[in-house]
């Protein structure tokens, strides 16, 4: 493309910077001197794809070798597509705008169900048919991985090779195995077979499913015998030793998480019974203080950022938190940078820990508590007690903070009206809180923000096999929260319902609903998780077009004995636990967390991790 | 631009002072902001050095040595001339040549008035006079490309951005020309002068 051309059209979009490319730490090399170019997909926005610590530290693995080039591919903003499609512009990648298509491998992660149609979009505006089948020259390749990949079946049929669990090593080792395959010859089938045989590799159109007249999988099978069977997911055992980039690409223009992002330790030893990530990224394993230390100072060095998050599912069970903090303020503060420490847990917040991340900016705090009583929040295992919640604020309130926002679920199993209540009563007695310490600043108010998702059961948690509450019990329940609270200080905001639907039919589906993705995709459904573009009646009909009823998949109660569509995968959480786990819910008995006790989800076969730490 | 710019410096170690309020941040300005969109070929940007010191003569190569492509720092001086001293800005304006857009530029230009309508920051528009407001110009070719040099009102006091008389220009002559290209070119003081 004219590249006059392509700035003077860049000028009559919004947030140009999207495309520009050429950020700080931006891999440009020569295409003369590699051999296997890659692009990296994320399919959505430019400002959410940038966030993603995934994509970081891919980009930089790959780049790393001299023989590939990896590059970076955003969901093209709707005012921007429209100008690729009316200039036949076709999708490029951001550091040296060429197509796409002419690519090795085009990389998509799968980070949500409601980016699935962004999927098809980006294939479609590369000029890449849509369906593997279809996809008969031995290149692009067509892979992604992601959590979603624990069941990405509705997307089998565009896929050639999903990754499971975490990519460092089978990714290299894929590319690796097509080097050989492009200087040599052979076929993409030829090169597909022999892939399925890397470990954490997942081919799906190797194996065939069958239904039952009900709808139900009735089985699913390998093409050969020597195919992996259950597929398992591939996981780095030493952190320490596991690659993290130095430098991150610092974007032009503001992007959701603008800051060097840290990671400290990968899995969560809580096993709340709600959240998918405390499973499939099992067993924990950490990383060291001086490993996390070297590689935060490299990263900020780096990037020129000013501050520095410090990242995994539940920062404050990191087993050296205090230490790890002190290592990291001895430079920090001289260096004026700042420290921040995401899903922190309500019941460890102390004292000590306010005070070290407490600068000279005071925001808000916030908090999962995730149910509103003590019965429902023992149901999902999330293990807090309303004493700490309150105690918690206590000291937040004590140490200036006026604001706290709550993050609760609606929909969860076993619910009643009377759990809804209690969301509305827990915010009540945190006002009161703040209202009853003696030396509470004067002339503030304080304000209590309370926002409600909507639960949606995922493959590989104890509710997998639960109904997801339908979209008229969703409407009712908010409402009804909505006549609870009686008091000006306390805000509400909820979930639009409709949403958490299409997303709990995608958590959940199977193959079938491929044909599905293709009617919405026609039918110019895109940026489904944005509310703006979502529209609930194309997807309906797209449903029924293909003779497919999408409560089927969201709002049916799974009997423990039927095959679901992901009970080939292996994401070593075994399913008997999952049961034992979902029988225990319904008693409201909690379960201990992996440093109390173990509770055999099988994450042990990694020989590694939390599983073999001393108790 | 400032967000690079601050990264810049951090990167490059250099210790800049930081504003003393309630929220401290690091004293980057600009003394004439750039457009988005559009080339710079002297842009000037204020910082302060700590250490009183400080040789600053280095702070080019240490800010190139770690900034992107594109971007590059020429020198570093002790500030000559107070902002408000700017008051006039050159441009570099390119066209695809069709082979009239020069004829059609320099009987746009040399019309008696030349109204552009200025977005409020009420959000309505307001007609403003451009004619007198150019102080001079230049038409020539380059490359094959045809190119407008002209010397503009910028600063705090009068600033007219390019884009406006663009604008009118397009809005007379439909959209069969377009410009690709525009790059400022320097920044001048009321007696044109450059700006140091």
């Amino acid at each position: 493309m004219d590249e006059k051309r392509f700035e003077q059209l860049l000028l009559t979009v919004q947030k140009p910077g999207r495309y520009s490319g050429g950020e700080i730490n931006s891999v440009v090399k020569d295409k003369k001197d590699v051999d296997v170019r890659f692009a990296f997909c994320f399919p959505d926005s430019y400002e959410v794809g940038m966030s993603h610590l995934g994509i970081k530290i891919l980009y930089s693995l790959f780049n790393e070798r001299p023989d590939i080039w990896c590059e970076r591919v955003f969901a093209p903003w709707t005012d921007f597509e429209a100008v690729m499609r009316s200039n036949d512009i076709p999708l490029f990648a951001l550091e040296s705008r060429d197509p796409v298509k002419d690519f090795d491998f085009i990389g998509f992660t799968l980070q949500y169900e409601l980016s699935y149609t962004n999927v098809l979009n980006m294939l479609e505006l590369a000029g890449v048919p849509l369906l593997a089948k279809d996809r008969t020259d031995f290149s692009p390749i067509v892979v992604a991985g992601g959590p979603c990949t624990c069941n990405a079946e509705p997307l089998a049929d565009f896929i050639d090779i999903f990754f499971l669990g975490e990519g460092e090593e089978a990714d290299l080792e894929v590319i690796d195995l097509y080097k050989k395959y492009k200087h040599n010859g052979g076929t993409k089938t030829d090169f597909l077979r022999e892939a399925s045989k890397i470990e954490g590799v997942y081919v799906p159109s190797l194996y065939d499913v069958k239904y039952n007249d009900d709808g139900t999988v009735s089985s699913v099978t390998p093409q050969f015998d020597d195919l992996p069977f259950p597929i398992r997911k591939r996981i780095e055992t030493d952190l320490d030793k596991t690659y993290y980039p130095d430098e991150f690409v610092v974007p032009y223009i503001e992007i959701i998480h603008d800051r060097a992002v840290q990671e400290i330790f990968r899995g969560c030893i809580r096993g709340c019974r709600f959240c998918q990530a405390g499973f499939i990224y099992r067993p924990v394993r950490e990383k060291s203080v001086d490993t996390i230390c070297r590689q935060a100072k490299a990263l900020c060095d780096s990037t020129g950022y000013d501050e520095i998050s410090l990242s995994s599912l539940s920062t404050s069970d990191y087993t050296d938190l205090e230490n790890l903090l002190n290592r990291l303020l001895e430079w920090t503060e001289k260096e004026r940078i700042s420290l921040s420490l995401p899903s922190l847990r309500i019941d460890k917040f102390s004292d000590e820990l306010l005070e070290k991340i407490n600068h000279d900016r005071k925001r808000g705090l916030t908090f999962a508590a995730e149910a509103g009583t003590q019965r429902l929040r023992d149901v999902i295992n999330k293990n807090i007690t309303e004493e700490e919640i309150l105690s918690t604020c206590k000291t937040a309130f004590e140490g200036g903070y006026t604001a706290v926002k709550l993050y609760f679920m609606m929909g969860l199993p076993t619910e009643t009206y009377d759990d809804i209540k209690g969301i509305a009563e827990l915010a009540q007695k945190i006002v009161d809180t703040f209202y009853q310490m003696p030396n509470k600043p004067k002339g503030k108010s304080v304000s209590v923000n309370i926002s409600v998702s909507n639960f949606v059961p995922k493959p590989f948690t104890p509710f997998q096999f639960h109904p997801q509450i339908t979209r008229d019990e969703i409407i009712s329940k908010q409402q009804y929260l909505k006549e609870c609270i009686h008091s000006r200080k306390i805000s509400y905001s909820y979930h639009e319902n409709k949403t958490s639907f299409l997303e709990g039919v995608f958590a959940r589906g199977d193959r079938r609903l491929s044909k599905v993705l293709i009617k919405a995709h026609e039918k110019g459904c895109k940026f489904d998780s944005w509310d703006e573009f979502f529209d609930l009646e194309k997807w309906l009909d797209a449903f029924n077009e293909c003779g497919l009823d999408p409560e089927f998949y969201a709002n049916r109660e799974r009997p423990y004995d039927e095959i679901n569509p992901w009970d080939h995968i292996d994401f070593c959480v075994s399913k008997e636990f999952l049961i034992r786990e979902n029988e225990n819910a319904k008693k409201a008995i909690t379960t201990p967390n992996c440093r109390q006790k173990c509770s055999g989800c099988g994450a042990n076969v990694f020989g590694k991790g939390v599983c073999f730490e001393k108790r | 631009m400032n967000r690079l710019m601050i990264r810049l410096i951090r990167k490059s170690g250099i210790d800049i002072w930081y504003t003393e309020g309630f929220n401290p941040h690091p004293y980057v300005t600009f003394a004439l902001p750039l457009p988005l969109g559009f080339e710079g070929e002297y842009e000037i940007m204020d910082i302060r050095v700590m250490d009183d010191d400080y040789d600053i003569s280095l702070i080019p190569e240490k800010l190139n040595s770690v900034c992107p492509r594109y971007i590059h720092f020429e020198r570093a001086v002790e500030p000559q001339d107070k902002v408000g001293n700017i008051a006039f800005a050159s441009y570099d304006i390119l066209f695809d040549d069709n082979g009239e857009v020069s004829k059609a530029l320099s009987s746009f230009l040399s019309k008696p008035s030349i109204i552009a309508l200025k977005k409020t920051k009420k959000g309505d528009f307001k007609e403003i006079e451009l004619k007198d407001k150019i102080k001079s110009y230049e038409i020539s070719t380059k490359n094959g490309d045809t190119l407008l040099k002209i010397i503009l009102p910028a600063g705090s006091n009068d600033n007219v951005n390019p884009s406006l008389l663009l604008e009118a220009f397009y809005g007379e002559n439909t959209d069969v020309y377009y410009c690709f290209n525009v790059a400022r070119t320097d920044i001048l003081n009321a007696s044109l002068g450059r700006f140091i």
